[in-house]
């Protein structure tokens, strides 16, 4: 790499290059730097080492088949996936879900929402040297999968939710399953909180590493945790409610600096909001219907398949030719764990998807990237990076 | 040569030695070996103890391929690590330099069998042969350079570090040896000062002096808890482990100078530096800790009832082992209920440990009583109202001696665990700051305030 300094004078600089393959990497991307002792002079951030080219394979299938493939965008949260696109596809069709997959999908949401954060942090910490905090959140997040599978018989990449409903209803002992993770994942962020929360060698590497300024973040198009971070109180969850979430009680996390510190603070508070929303969550869960039955998107039951010719050619119609999303253009977003998740649907009418855009959250974040470690050191670039929480499967598609 | 070496020494005024004197003197050279054996346990130490810190088991999957598999808690998984070093390919990039990458490794591990030749393992040995007392010092070289002849060695150990961070020609490897290299440097400053206020209590840098000091006075620690913990931050940075690991922090610079190597040349490594916590903490438990003297006891008292010293030591072992029996009835009877598929392995490893500790306890316990009542350790003679003692009482009172030393240099070995599995890691920058703008003051301001109140309650030295 040839870096040159403003008039143009060549900077005789050590390039390293860290990633694609690179512990701290969490995936394969690829940070070039330029080196002066152990500063960072110049960082070049580039992306590609994951791309499996989502956007084109969704477009061969039905919009139901782009469900499984949404699970590997974030795979730390895949349902809040399921749910975004699920939630974007529905409001083509201007349909409205019952009560019950309403309060399941937000219950689903903040769940996730938790476990992300939990992987989030406990990754950041374990590149800041603290093994043990990262032991600390898996014993909880093993629980968390131990539900999920339970729940959807996949452990890391669940689909669960479907198009105008879910793929199935809860188990019996849900709830109390949930109430135990929730338990044990108050003890163990209590737990880390009092590990970190004064370790002076914690803030030190933390505090004041790698700022950004509200303005340069909405510039760059930041989102989510690390947005609220710089100070900006935008939650899509309290900005443009959907679910519901206007009626449940919690509080948007805003931090003061924009450094990594205030990231991973955010994202350990926002998850005890969560913890607050899924009991909400679970008191209001009522019997009820968990699919709407509407015959443009949701399969009829068996017994009328069986007995109606008009049901199953309904089901063969919606299996083999997809769900008709209404012709348009449509931009659909919710607040997923790591910024707004955005799905930018162009339909022709048919069952196939035209073309699906999606809006990533660590795309902006990771354009930004180089603006936060120059300047710093080669260890102040590597709590960046986990702190604003790259994951290689949305960043690249 | 041998006897050309003997000659010599007989010329230079030297006192005829005995049979026994020459093999002691020669028997002690056995020492360099217990920073080896100690990293054995160590690792076991190391990888149970993070476990028991994170919520988790540990290794326990590698077997003895006898009694249906045994497990030893997961002890057998450093031999088996130890054959997979062995029997791997031992890889030499390109473009590394052949020779300073094949030699590097080596440096660090050698000195770790040089450094145990300046610590005190015992007091002196003296007894009385029938007709004058000989004398046979507890050090391998009993010389008056003592701890700055171990500093010397220690610090020998940076060459192999840069050596082979620059010889395998990797970026990182070269930060991480360009971290190291600094580092340890800088640390040396204030671990070497911190100790000058200790040696000035003393008067000496011999470190029997030093212990011989403590056991008559008072144990370092409380004299110099500044210098005890500006020493021991300044070790554990010395040993670059965590927090100071930023030689090798594996989520930064990948592994930092032993980057390239694998096989046991990466062994080498992964021994040398447990073996230098091993030499650290031994250390620290001599200068801080009164080393091998057992608080309100001194040598000769020891002596004086070396039987009851062996019999507790005797007892505490057997009563150890016979906790362990009755930890592995409970756990016997606890996997029974678990419903696990290799209950029957389990019960069948269970069973012949609950045997052999129950056999090997209520022996150890009688062996105990037996030395007790056998022994009887009886002055053969007095100089200036010191007793002088048969050389058994003396090798046996050095045994106990060994034990505690041994016994306290655990205690620091686990602080190093404890410290390593509770703090993040520090930056390198941070490292070198809290280096020089705090521990090197400290140790300053401990020096002139121990130099003077040393003066003022001794007065002129």
């Amino acid at each position: 790499m040839r870096v040159l300094d403003r008039t143009g004078e060549k900077l005789d600089l050590l390039t390293v290059n860290i990633g694609p393959s690179h512990p701290a990497t969490h995936g394969s991307l690829r940070i070039i730097c330029g080196l002066e002792g152990e500063t960072i002079k110049a960082a070049v951030a580039e992306i590609g080492y994951l791309h499996r080219g989502f956007e084109k394979m969704v477009e061969r299938g039905t919009y139901q088949q782009v469900m499984p493939y949404t699970d590997r965008l974030n795979y730390c949260s895949a349902i809040l996936n399921n749910i975004a696109f699920s939630k974007a596809v529905e409001s083509m069709f201007e349909i409205q879900i019952t009560e019950r997959c309403k309060v399941l999908r937000v219950l689903m949401s903040e769940f996730t929402r938790i476990v992300d954060h939990l992987i989030c942090v406990a990754a950041a910490l374990a590149d800041l040297g603290a093994q043990t905090a990262y032991f600390y959140y898996f014993v909880p997040r093993e629980d968390a999968m131990i539900i999920l599978e339970k729940l959807t018989g996949a452990r890391l990449t669940n689909s669960f939710s479907r198009i105008g409903g879910l793929y199935r209803d809860t188990y019996e002992g849900f709830e109390t399953d949930v109430l135990d993770f929730l338990k044990k994942t108050e003890e163990s962020l209590s737990d880390v909180f009092k590990l970190v929360d004064r370790n002076r060698i914690f803030l030190d590497r933390t505090q004041g590493i790698g700022c950004i300024t509200p303005e340069l973040a909405i510039s760059y198009g930041w989102t989510g945790p690390c947005l609220r971070a710089t100070g900006v109180d935008r939650d899509l969850r309290k900005d443009q409610p959907y679910f519901d979430y206007q009626t449940y009680d919690f509080d948007t996390i805003v931090g003061t600096r924009g450094d990594t510190y205030d990231r991973l603070m955010v994202r350990l508070f926002e998850a005890k909001e969560s913890i607050s929303i899924v009991r909400q969550a679970i008191k209001r869960l009522k019997p009820g219907p968990i699919n709407v039955s509407d015959p443009r998107v949701s399969q009829p039951q068996h017994e009328f398949a069986y007995h109606d010719m008009e049901a199953l050619i309904n089901r063969f119609k919606l299996v083999y030719e997809g769900v008709r999303v209404p012709q348009g253009e449509h931009y659909d977003a919710l607040e997923a764990a790591n910024g707004e998740l955005g799905f930018f649907i162009t339909s022709d009418g048919t069952g196939n998807p035209w073309r699906i855009k999606v809006r990533p959250p660590c795309l902006t974040q990771f354009a930004a990237f180089h603006n936060l470690v120059e300047g710093g050191m080669v260890s102040d670039a590597i709590a960046c990076l986990s702190s604003i929480n790259i994951i290689a499967g949305e960043l690249d598609r | 040569m041998i006897d050309q070496i003997i000659q010599m020494t007989l010329n230079l005024d030297m006192p005829q030695m005995s049979v026994l004197e020459w093999i002691i003197t020669l028997g002690k050279f056995a020492f360099v070996f217990i920073p080896l054996a100690f990293i054995v346990v160590m690792i076991f130490m190391e990888r149970k103890g993070a476990s028991l810190i994170q919520d988790r088991l540990g290794p326990n999957r590698s077997a003895l391929p006898v009694f249906g598999g045994l497990r030893f808690f997961g002890f057998v998984h450093n031999f088996t690590d130890g054959i997979k070093l062995f029997t791997k390919e031992t890889f030499i990039p390109t473009y590394a330099h052949k020779v300073w990458y094949v030699v590097a490794p080596g440096i660090g591990f050698l000195v770790a069998f040089l450094t145990p030749a300046v610590i005190p393992w015992f007091a002196p040995l003296t007894w009385w042969t029938g007709d004058h007392i000989s004398q046979v010092s507890g050090m391998i070289i009993d010389s008056d350079t003592g701890i700055l002849l171990m500093f010397a060695l220690s610090s020998l150990s940076i060459y192999g570090t840069a050596m082979s961070a620059w010889a395998s020609n990797s970026k990182y490897a070269l930060l991480g040896g360009m971290r190291a290299t600094a580092m340890m440097i800088s640390y040396e400053v204030s671990m070497g000062l911190s100790l000058m206020g200790i040696f000035l209590l003393a008067g000496s840098f011999n470190l029997q002096h030093i212990v011989a000091w403590q056991e008559a006075h008072v144990w370092g620690i409380f004299v110099q808890p500044v210098a005890f913990f500006v020493f021991l931050t300044s070790m554990i940075a010395e040993t670059g482990r965590a927090p100071f690991d930023v030689a090798e922090s594996e989520s930064e610079i990948v592994a930092g100078y032993h980057l390239e190597y694998s096989a046991m040349r990466f062994g080498l490594f992964y021994m040398g530096e447990y073996a230098h916590i091993v030499i650290a903490s031994i250390i620290i438990a001599t200068l801080f800790l009164g080393g091998y003297a057992i608080p309100f006891v001194s040598t000769d008292l020891l002596r004086a009832h070396v039987d009851i010293a062996l019999a507790l030591c005797l007892g505490g072992l057997g009563t150890m082992i016979g906790g362990f029996h009755l930890m592995v009835r409970r756990w016997k009877k606890v996997y029974a209920t678990m419903g696990a598929k290799d209950a029957g392995t389990r019960n069948r490893e269970y069973s012949f440990l609950q045997f052999t500790s129950g056999v090997a306890s209520p022996v150890v316990l009688a062996l105990a009583v037996a030395v007790f009542f056998l022994l009887n350790p009886m002055a053969a003679t007095t100089v200036d109202g010191t007793p002088i003692f048969p050389a058994w009482v003396s090798i046996a009172a050095a045994a106990v001696q060994v034990v505690v030393l041994i016994a306290k240099a655990f205690l620091f070995c686990w602080i190093w665990i404890w410290v390593r599995w509770t703090l993040p890691r520090f930056r390198y920058d941070q490292v070198m700051s809290l280096g020089w703008k705090i521990l090197l003051n400290l140790a300053l301001v401990n020096l002139v305030v121990t130099a003077i109140i040393a003066k003022l309650v001794t007065g002129v030295r």
